[in-house]
């Protein structure tokens, strides 16, 4: 087969979960032009793998390349300027009693993605993978190289994590 | 009897993912009946699920990332089965040349029209082996264009483009010998004949003409003595 025919099969298998691999790369390096970099950088190392592909999920297989494209960035970065120390995960609080669930109906986008900016990226990823990307604990299992426990566990306290930064600790209010 | 002894934590979150088996959800579903703090937190992280969803960006941007790398890829991939990799030399070819003695600005000039042709992959706007079919398409883009010679002695006439060169547009036309591209620009000139003299820079090598009122440049990575060996075939023909 030509180059001519395999790149446009290329973009034909990508182009479906391109705007994902965007997404995740933003998740995952908070800044546009980085994430633009990992972007291509991904969709050059996928098309030449991308014949090789023999898995389920031609998505969660995109995915998982912007992820390392994106740590590795992450990790020369780190080099550079140390600074940001590797994200800790917290341990799930106890759950809170809801009206939590009308305090979060009244907030906009904006405040969602300044909280998930103060997630830690571990909490960032999986959550924009399940609640944006829709992708089952499967997929994001074979993205993260994890065992679908830890998706699961990880998703859990995510989730606690993102609503106390939007509606704050209901335990530390009056 | 209620299967959780204490909440479902993750099967909660099993259950709102829709990952759990028809037997895992009716067992989340019994205990969710009889515990309001349980239903509180789904309803909160379903809420939190729309907030996600309704703050999902567009991301327009990605679908051109990946006609740029395809494009890119199908450029490249034409360089390399014409010439073997020169494109990685291109950036090279920009620092090095500076250095040739005289005639630095068009010196630059030259390189920079070659890496582009190359970077872009369009290292001809017209493919021809045919000097006259070439001659044709550059006269009817140039007000006046140098007849381009035919290929011969191991040189292959590839074809033409035009490049913007020393404030003026001219004709490129271009050679392969062996794996090697060579670009040569020639423009009528009043300047008095001069020898060609091919000079390396870096991994580059640069020739300079100019022969009965036609000035001539040239520039590959190919060796001296291939371009030497290209000017004289140049000039031999024009009799």
């Amino acid at each position: 087969m030509g180059v001519e025919d395999e790149s446009r099969e290329f973009e034909r298998f990508a182009r479906p979960h391109a705007a994902a691999a965007l997404r995740l790369a933003r998740t995952l390096v908070r800044n546009e032009a980085d994430a633009q970099d990992v972007l291509q950088d991904s969709f050059l190392r996928a098309f030449r793998h991308f014949r090789g592909f023999s898995g389920d999920s031609p998505r969660a297989w995109l995915l998982s390349i912007v992820r390392n494209v994106s740590f590795t960035l992450w990790r020369k970065r780190e080099r550079d300027e140390p600074g940001e120390a590797e994200p800790t995960l917290e341990a799930e609080p106890d759950p809170a009693p809801s009206a939590e669930a009308r305090l979060l109906e009244a907030c906009d986008a904006g405040e969602v993605h300044a909280a998930l900016d103060r997630l830690p990226g571990l909490h960032r990823e999986v959550l924009v993978l399940r609640e944006m990307e829709e992708c089952s604990y499967r997929e994001i299992a074979d993205i993260l190289g994890v065992p679908i426990g830890t998706v699961m566990s990880r998703l859990s306290r995510a989730r606690a994590q993102l609503v106390k930064e939007l509606v704050g600790d209901p335990r530390s209010k009056n | 009897m209620n299967p959780f002894d204490e909440h479902p934590r993750g099967a909660l979150h099993a259950y709102l993912d829709g990952e759990l088996s028809l037997e895992g959800s009716l067992e989340v579903e019994a205990h969710l009946a009889s515990c309001s703090s349980c239903r509180q937190q789904l309803e909160t992280f379903r809420a939190l699920r729309r907030l996600l969803q309704s703050a999902k960006s567009a991301a327009p941007e990605a679908d051109l990332a990946l006609m740029r790398v395809t494009r890119n890829v199908r450029a490249r991939r034409r360089r390399v089965f014409a010439v073997g990799g020169v494109g990685a030399l291109a950036a090279a070819a920009l620092v090095a040349l500076v250095l040739v003695r005289g005639s630095a600005g068009v010196v630059q000039e030259v390189a920079t029209a070659h890496a582009r042709a190359l970077d872009s992959g369009r290292s001809v706007e017209l493919a021809s082996d045919d000097p006259a079919t070439l001659e044709r398409w550059l006269s009817a883009r140039l007000p006046e264009s140098v007849p381009p010679t035919a290929g011969g002695d191991g040189f292959a006439l590839r074809g033409a483009r035009v490049d913007s060169l020393d404030g003026r547009r001219v004709a490129t036309v271009v050679y392969q010998v062996r794996n090697h591209l060579v670009d040569v620009f020639a423009w009528p000139s009043a300047e008095k004949d001069m020898e060609p003299r091919p000079t390396v820079a870096g991994r580059w090598t640069v020739c300079r003409w100019s022969h009965r009122g036609v000035a001539y440049w040239m520039v590959s990575d190919a060796g001296t003595e291939d371009l030497k060996a290209l000017a004289t075939l140049i000039k031999d023909r024009r009799t």
